[in-house]
């Protein structure tokens, strides 16, 4: 039945199998008027069923000789492109090293931590972070902030976007001394400028609007990083249909990778935390359930040890489980002011 | 197989006649044909004036049928296929070999269960990198972007236990042999498996000995539930497209499910009852956070009981 495997409404593919067409063949013959009477639709609902019909049957042709099929890669290319991939430093060295070098373009990262740890202030240093210019180490791109909870301050953006310029000069100074010494090329108000910023307040505005992103980012090819703070908030209230609830989210989570994957961006979403009772202790764990636990690449919790704050890497395909302390200073978030900077690897 | 007009250019004796005979019994398409009772139509065309060209047009819808079935086989030849075509493919971890007596087997589905960080995604990369050095084609499928080719690299490495300078001959050519494709929906599974299905058909050098689909769970929860069942099907149809590949092509096939919530707070792997009975061979892999090992037990198995469990390490 290939009729099955086309992305139509059920009842476009009830009606096509009840007429008979159960094939693609079957369908290449047929005049879109005819078929509009056979199967009582309009004639522009018709043309929109061929015309994926087509697409799928060009996607069958075995025109393709060597072994690489139609949008794959084999790893050894994949192997040499990963080595030219930039990364979003996260301006503190220690979670760097833990994250081999920052945040990671084609990845989703979740981030998680109890209210109050940083992960407003986090987000808020990465959308800075990307727009260092390449020649800096940069990425130099522009962010995209999507806020549900209303923690977004200006003020604040502003604040780590003229320490990081200020970071800026100093580096400019330190290591290109020469006629572009200590010349300021980024106002902390062009930083601000790059930051793409849109509020959601409920649950269906937040998918909408990622739906809508890939053809904000198809028009607006710099943007390195999409920003979500936080991509729960929505979601764990009120909610009835718990199994509403799963289909929404994995269905946005499969579309937040592909807009990863699809534009090279790195995707970052900040999560709440919920405490979860295993073998007779609390512990904590990221809100949204086990199913969510596909919905990222990496995790990162965040959590206090004593008075400082540490980050932990709980789930990564590539990096070995370590934590990190890190603090959050005036300037954004920067290294551990205490002595034992101590990574620890488990 | 279809409309049965679509036949009309092919065979003279389905004219209009004969359309308009298995009009009045209801019969538009060829599963109307089959589900209709062959003898009660025969039996109808007694009472017609051209009762013999009907006849021959039904035994003529009846040997296009034939050719569409699978043909039988004895024991004896599925005993034969067993052994000469369908391999074990070494694991590369002498823990799980030992446990699945022998590693992964050609012809069947594979599912990797198991909690978040439980290192599903790890063991799939261990599986793809063994086979990749020593046996054949992988081909990766990867919904979660998780694929990380310098993991690949580590783990290849390891394997072949020489030092890093040495093996870059050795690496390149494992590497080659996996072939990584990002699906990130259940429509876009379909079409690459329906592809791979095609390339085995008709080029004779392409040969696939694994196939991975990490995660499956992933792909087919946003279409599961709610009012509509044909999220069901999709299921379904995925599992059995897998199961014909690891069959007709003897290639191992495995992939990787969560864990959802059940009663009393026990945690029971996603997709349901009806994704239950699909996969061949279900094991559920856990981690020990205190010692750092892994355990992998047997939930499922054509031959060996469940509950042999084993522990692992990951490199």
């Amino acid at each position: 039945m290939e009729v099955l495997r086309l992305p139509l409404s059920a009842s476009q593919k009830g009606r096509l199998i009840s007429a008979g067409y159960t094939s693609i063949a079957s369908l290449s013959s047929i005049s879109p008027s005819q078929l509009a009477l056979e199967l009582k639709i309009s004639e522009t609902e018709v043309l929109e069923i061929l015309k994926i019909v087509s697409d799928g049957s060009r996607l069958e042709s075995p025109g393709s000789s060597c072994t690489i099929v139609h949008g794959s890669q084999n790893a050894w290319d994949m192997l040499q492109e990963e080595k030219t991939l930039v990364r979003i430093t996260t301006s503190c060295a220690d979670l760097d090293d833990i994250l081999g070098g920052g945040i990671s373009c084609k990845e989703v990262t979740e981030i998680g931590g109890v209210p109050g740890i940083g992960k407003t202030q986090l987000g808020i240093q990465l959308a800075v972070n990307v727009q260092i210019p390449s020649d800096y180490g940069g990425l130099g791109g522009k962010a995209i902030y999507i806020d549900t909870e209303g923690s977004f301050m200006v003020e604040r953006a502003l604040q780590i976007a003229e320490a990081c310029s200020a970071d800026m000069v100093e580096y400019s100074c330190l290591y290109r001394k020469g006629s572009q010494a200590c010349e300021v090329k980024r106002q902390p108000k062009d930083f601000l400028e790059n930051i793409f910023y849109f509020r959601v307040c409920s649950y269906t505005e937040q998918i909408a609007l990622v739906n809508y992103l890939e053809k904000f980012i198809t028009e607006h090819k710099d943007v390195k990083v999409v920003i979500v703070d936080s991509v729960t908030f929505h979601f764990r209230q009120d909610f009835d249909d718990m199994a509403l609830r799963t289909r929404l989210l994995s269905g946005m989570a499969l579309k937040l990778m592909k807009l990863a994957r699809k534009f090279s961006v790195a995707v970052v979403l900040l999560n709440q935390v919920t405490t979860k009772y295993s073998d007779g202790s609390f512990h904590l764990a990221l809100a949204l359930g086990d199913s969510w636990s596909h919905a990222s690449t990496n995790r990162i919790i965040l959590h206090w040890n004593g008075n400082e704050r540490y980050a932990y890497i709980d789930k990564s395909p590539s990096l070995k489980s370590a934590s990190a302390p890190y603090s959050v200073t005036a300037k954004g978030i920067r290294n551990s002011a205490s002595n034992n900077k101590r990574i620890k690897h488990t | 197989m279809g409309a049965l007009k679509s036949l009309k250019q092919e065979y003279a004796i389905i004219d209009s006649i004969f359309l308009q005979f298995c009009a009045s019994h209801g019969i538009f398409s060829v599963e109307d044909f089959l589900v209709h009772d062959v003898y009660m139509l025969v039996a109808s065309t007694e009472q017609l004036a051209n009762s013999d060209r009907l006849k021959q047009g039904i035994n003529q819808i009846l040997s296009i049928i034939e050719t569409y079935h699978q043909p039988w086989m004895n024991g004896l030849v599925l005993l034969e296929d067993r052994e000469q075509n369908k391999h074990c493919l070494s694991t590369g971890c002498e823990s799980f070999d030992m446990l699945l007596q022998g590693g992964l087997h050609e012809g069947h589905v594979t599912e990797l269960v198991g909690p978040s960080s439980s290192g599903k995604t790890q063991v799939c990369f261990q599986f793809a990198s063994n086979v990749a050095m020593k046996l054949g084609g992988v081909v990766f499928l990867d919904s979660g972007n998780s694929f990380s080719p310098t993991r690949m690299q580590q783990i290849v490495t390891h394997i072949s236990g020489s030092a890093e300078n040495k093996i870059n001959g050795i690496l390149q050519q494992a590497m080659r042999n996996i072939e990584c494709h990002a699906v990130f929906d259940v429509y876009a599974l379909l079409n690459v498996l329906h592809q791979q299905k095609l390339k085995l058909k008709s080029q004779t050098g392409y040969q696939v000995r694994l196939i991975i689909v990490d995660s499956i769970s992933s792909l087919i929860a946003p279409i599961l539930g709610g009012s509509n069942a044909h999220g069901h099907a999709l299921m379904v149809s995925v599992g059995y497209l897998l199961k014909e590949l690891a069959d007709r092509h003897n290639i191992a096939v495995v992939v990787t499910n969560h864990m959802v919530g059940g009663e009393g707070g026990t945690l029971k792997p996603a997709l349901g009852e009806s994704w239950k009975n699909i996969p061949h061979v279900r094991l559920q892999l856990s981690q020990d956070h205190a010692r750092n090992v892994y355990a992998v037990q047997i939930l499922r198995h054509p031959y060996m009981a469940s509950g042999r469990n084993a522990n692992f390490m990951i490199p």
